[in-house]
């Protein structure tokens, strides 16, 4: 096989894992140790590294009519099950979203981790469905973007000067930022 | 490697298969990318959370119902026969061009990929082996549709049908040729004069010799017309005996593997000799056989007779008889035998008793486990001699028993024998 052909068939198992990475890189910065945190941290690192595994390993054979395996054959067709049935992808992102929650509010820092998570699930599509992603993201660009703009309005939802303390008015802004979501999430798909 | 068995031949078919959509994985992770993001912005009061959701929502969003409930899928084989380790090829199609499509390759068992198992377009084409004779399913190909939006996937799976797989023939050359040949035209030499190529000899002229026939040198030493004489050329009826009683030895080269690949090869090498070639595969239960006949096709039909021997566990009557419509007068039967089973001895006893020529091909390549226990050793012995001794038995009776490994040619342990005829003893 040649070089550009490994490259294109390695590329994308290669991207999905360092864009988990960084996005769980990204949101632990500063470190915190508070019980949750740390606990969000591992599970999102377990996360990435099993989801990465699981695409490096894609193409390994799981025997199906195996007679007497050995112990160790056995751990390894276990291990091969559970890297391919558990939703690594999914968990890795909750934790990373509640790694984000368990520091204090910083808008423009969540919003770069949106970018991010959305990236990362892109990548591991593409690198576990082998589509082309030129042809993938020219189809999906324009909602993307929009769905960039609403990210970046929520990071701004986020730094309006509330009208005055209390719990009301945060939630507000909650509220505020969902609708222009839910909003746009109606209006815009489906013209394309 | 010999030619593919039927290059031409294309098994082609279209089905019409229900597809199962479902959300597909991406979406399932779209949604939990959202689901949190709303949740969490909810839960802290923190608007840029809401604002986390928003991509995976509106990609969510974009999903449109319209899924087809059914698809036309293509199958056509490059050839429903092949020989061992012969690369195949099945190619699928699909008419959709709304939707991304892949297919997934799960070989069946017995069946090895030798391209990638995962493709993506409209068509796909997967390449296989098959490394031991009989008849394979293929397996078959999980077709996956995505949406343009890749947010459903509907899975479609295509059976694939099976192929014959043929041993691979050995390779033989020289051929075993019977010292009384049958009053029949054909390529063999005989020992009696006749209208052949080979030159014998030269004798007087007689009224009635053609005159292209004479000797002019001869002539003018001799001072009277002398001519040339010429061996008559005969065919020779083969009956290729395969022994599937015994299956011993480690799949792919046990004894009726060789026994097979053997057969196919002498079938083969004795009708590109303008031949008669028959087949009986002895069997628990009877035999099954082919009468011998001429030509191209009767290699296929052979290995199709010999492919339905049935090597199984199933012990039922033996017979040590071979019926007569089997076996024509003056056949020299090449036997391909492991020797382990005594009833057929016996019936090979019985053929030469009967007079036919016969030639044994030992398969055996192996021996009963042993540890290094005095009694193992001792059993070990025991059969060997058992084994020497049915041996010496048949070279008694003036049946040759040649041994061959299957990696080598049956040329070389055929070589004493095809360099002159074997004398047909009765």
């Amino acid at each position: 096989m040649s070089a550009p052909r490994v490259l294109a068939a390695a590329g994308p198992r290669l991207a999905a894992p360092l864009l988990g990475a960084a996005c769980v890189a990204w949101t632990a910065v500063p470190l915190r140790h508070t019980g949750w945190a740390d606990i969000a941290l591992v599970v999102s690192i377990i996360a990435v590294t099993a989801g990465a595994l699981r695409l490096a390993l894609a193409d390994v054979p799981q025997p199906t009519d195996e007679f007497f395996p050995s112990p160790a054959l056995r751990t390894w067709l276990q291990f091969l099950r559970v890297l391919r049935t558990w939703p690594w992808e999914e968990i890795a992102v909750a934790a990373t979203a509640w790694l984000e929650v368990q520091h204090p509010a910083r808008p423009w820092h969540t919003v770069a981790l949106g970018f991010g998570l959305v990236a990362y699930l892109l990548a591991v599509h593409i690198a576990e469905s082998g589509a082309p992603a030129g042809r993938l993201l020219h189809r999906q660009w324009k909602v993307l973007l929009a769905g960039a703009c609403l990210i970046a309005l929520g990071a701004g939802f986020a730094t309006l000067p509330t009208a005055g303390p209390g719990a009301g008015s945060a939630l507000l802004r909650v509220l505020a930022a969902a609708a222009v979501v839910g909003a746009a999430a109606l209006v815009l798909p489906g013209r394309d | 490697m010999p030619a593919s068995v039927s290059s031409s031949s294309r098994d082609s078919s279209r089905k019409e298969l229900e597809v199962r959509w479902r959300p597909s994985r991406h979406a399932r992770r779209l949604f939990t990318l959202a689901l949190a993001g709303l949740l969490l912005a909810t839960l802290t009061r923190r608007p840029e959370f809401a604002g986390l959701a928003a991509p995976a929502l509106l990609l969510l969003g974009a999903a449109r119902p319209g899924r087809p409930p059914r698809v036309d899928v293509r199958v056509a084989l490059a050839t429903s026969r092949l020989y061992e380790d012969e690369v195949g090829a099945v190619d699928v199609a699909i008419d959709d061009t709304e939707h991304d499509v892949r297919w997934e390759l799960h070989p069946g068992r017995g069946v090895d990929p030798v391209s990638a198992t995962a493709v993506n377009g409209a068509a796909a084409r997967f390449e296989f082996t098959v490394p031991r004779w009989g008849r394979r399913p293929l397996g078959s190909v999980a077709l996956v549709l995505y949406d343009r939006w890749r947010l459903a996937e509907g899975r479609v799976t295509v059976e694939l049908p099976a192929v014959d797989c043929y041993p691979q023939p050995a390779v033989q050359r020289t051929r075993v040729v019977l010292s009384r040949l049958p009053n029949r035209l054909g390529e063999h030499s005989a020992r009696v004069a006749g209208e052949g190529a080979e030159f014998t000899g030269i004798r007087e002229y007689v009224p009635g010799d053609r005159q292209r026939a004479i000797n002019w040198p001869a002539t003018t030493r001799r001072g009277r017309l002398q001519v040339n004489t010429f061996a008559a050329e005969r065919s020779q009826d083969i009956v290729l005996v395969v022994d599937a009683t015994s299956d011993v030895g480690s799949p792919g080269s046990s004894a009726l593997d060789l026994g097979l690949r053997g057969a196919a090869g002498a079938a083969r090498a004795y009708l590109d000799g303008r031949d008669r070639v028959g087949v009986i595969c002895y069997q628990w239960g009877g035999a099954r056989w082919l009468a011998p006949s001429l030509g191209r096709r009767q290699v296929y039909k052979i290995i199709d007779t010999m492919l339905s021997a049935d090597a199984g566990w199933a012990r039922g009557e033996s017979f040590s008889r071979i019926p007569r419509a089997a076996l024509p007068p003056g056949a020299l039967v090449v036997v391909f035998s492991p020797l382990l089973d005594q009833r057929f001895v016996e019936t090979l006893r019985d053929m030469r008793e009967r007079g036919f020529a016969l030639f044994v091909v030992d398969v055996l390549n192996t021996a009963p486990p042993a540890r290094r226990t005095f009694t193992d050793a001792t059993t070990r012995r025991i059969w060997r001699m058992e084994q020497q001794a049915i041996r010496f038995s048949l070279r008694e009776l003036g049946v040759p028993v040649v041994h061959w490994d299957g990696e080598s040619p049956l040329d070389l342990p055929l070589a004493p024998y095809t360099r002159r005829p074997l004398l047909a003893r009765r």
